[in-house]
């Protein structure tokens, strides 16, 4: 990369940087002069509500399968449906996630060796 | 061991059994960066700097693919920050369990949409001394997979995918599988259930049609509208006060 490059990249590192400090310092300050003690109560609802749905979105989006076809679609139900599932009995992280990308790969292994 | 230091330790143990299922969809994100930039004609070192100091996945791809084509220096920079606008939303969000530490705003650049999103399900759970311990652990984790992903991606990326076609098909699973975990708590009622379900179909099918990169914030704006408009009519029903 040329020097130009360079300053570039520093400055798209600098600004995606202060992209995720600066609101946080002017929340905290935001915090800090309406002096509550639970932070929470002094966010604009629209805030809250905002945070899930970013969540929900990511999900949406991650769904979509590296390779769409009908096969990766019934085994992202079907993952899907274990990790809820695993989720329902342990109200855990871990174990739901690995078991849904175990039930996954097993699907898109066991469709790839049928067809 | 001291019973402060077992706290500690499990603040950061918590951080980082929270952050593993994360590998799952970074490495081989990050794998996949390494190979296209370094086919585009980025040396390994510039490729784990970009990884190591912009850490935005698709912004490093659309930086990368812009430059190779070319693209004026400042449409670069602009349409990178662009993609990264939606961050802005995080910090405040998770502002209220932080304390006032003046290390919290450095540490926000392990901040990406999946840290936010594990931060915000686990940081009230959490006492206020475990925090940080909790955040660094976590965002450690993902940030050092997503620099040796890259690494491994610049130097052998074309012969692992090669060798393992389906370890790149499958692993990224993990992705959805944990947001789905993180946003399950979220329907326990009619009007957060149908802004959940109605947030999910809008950003896939936004994904769907190739509108990848406004996916999010556009879905969850419908979202927080629906949230509203069912909050609107049931007040109108007078099912709720305020």
């Amino acid at each position: 990369m040329d020097k130009s490059l360079w300053l570039l990249m520093l400055a798209c590192a600098l600004g995606t940087f202060l992209l995720r400090a600066l609101p946080l310092i002017w929340m905290r300050r935001h915090l800090l002069h309406r002096s509550i003690s639970n932070g929470t109560e002094a966010m604009p609802v629209w805030l809250t509500v905002l945070a899930p749905t970013m969540i929900a979105a990511m999900f949406g989006v991650s769904l979509v399968p590296a390779n769409p076809g009908i096969s990766s679609w019934f085994a992202t139900m079907l993952g899907g449906l274990c990790t809820i599932l695993v989720w329902q009995r342990t109200r855990s992280l871990g174990w739901p996630v690995c078991t849904g990308v175990a039930v996954y790969g097993g699907v898109v292994v066991l469709l790839k060796m049928i067809g | 061991m001291s019973s402060i230091e077992a706290v500690k330790n499990s603040a950061w143990q918590q951080g980082a059994r929270d952050a593993l299922p994360l590998l799952g969809g970074y490495i081989p994100v990050a794998i996949s960066f390494g190979l296209i930039a370094v086919q585009s004609g980025f040396s390994a070192l510039e490729t784990v700097l970009i990884s190591a100091l912009i850490y935005a996945g698709a912004s490093q791809f659309l930086f990368i693919a812009m430059v190779a084509s070319g693209a004026p220096l400042w449409l670069v920079l602009v349409m990178t920050l662009l993609i990264n606008a939606r961050h802005l939303v995080y910090g405040p969000n998770i502002a209220p369990y932080l304390s006032n530490s003046r290390w919290w705003p450095v540490l926000m650049h392990g901040l990406t949409d999946q840290i936010f999103a594990l931060a915000h399900t686990r940081l009230p759970q959490l006492q206020q001394k475990d925090r940080m311990g909790w955040y660094i652990s976590a965002a450690l984790i993902a940030w050092g997979s997503w620099i040796v992903g890259t690494a491994v991606g610049a130097v052998a990326g074309a012969e692992i995918t090669s060798r393992w076609p389906l370890l790149g098909e499958v692993m990224p699973f993990a992705l959805p599988a944990l947001f789905l975990v993180l946003i399950a708590p979220r329907f326990t009622s009619l009007q957060w259930s149908l802004t959940m379900l109605v947030t999910i179909v809008v950003a896939l099918l936004l994904k769907l049609i190739g509108m990848t990169n406004s996916a999010i914030p556009l879905a969850a704006l419908c979202g927080v509208s629906l949230f509203y408009l069912v909050q609107a009519k049931l007040k109108a029903e007078g099912k709720i006060h305020g």
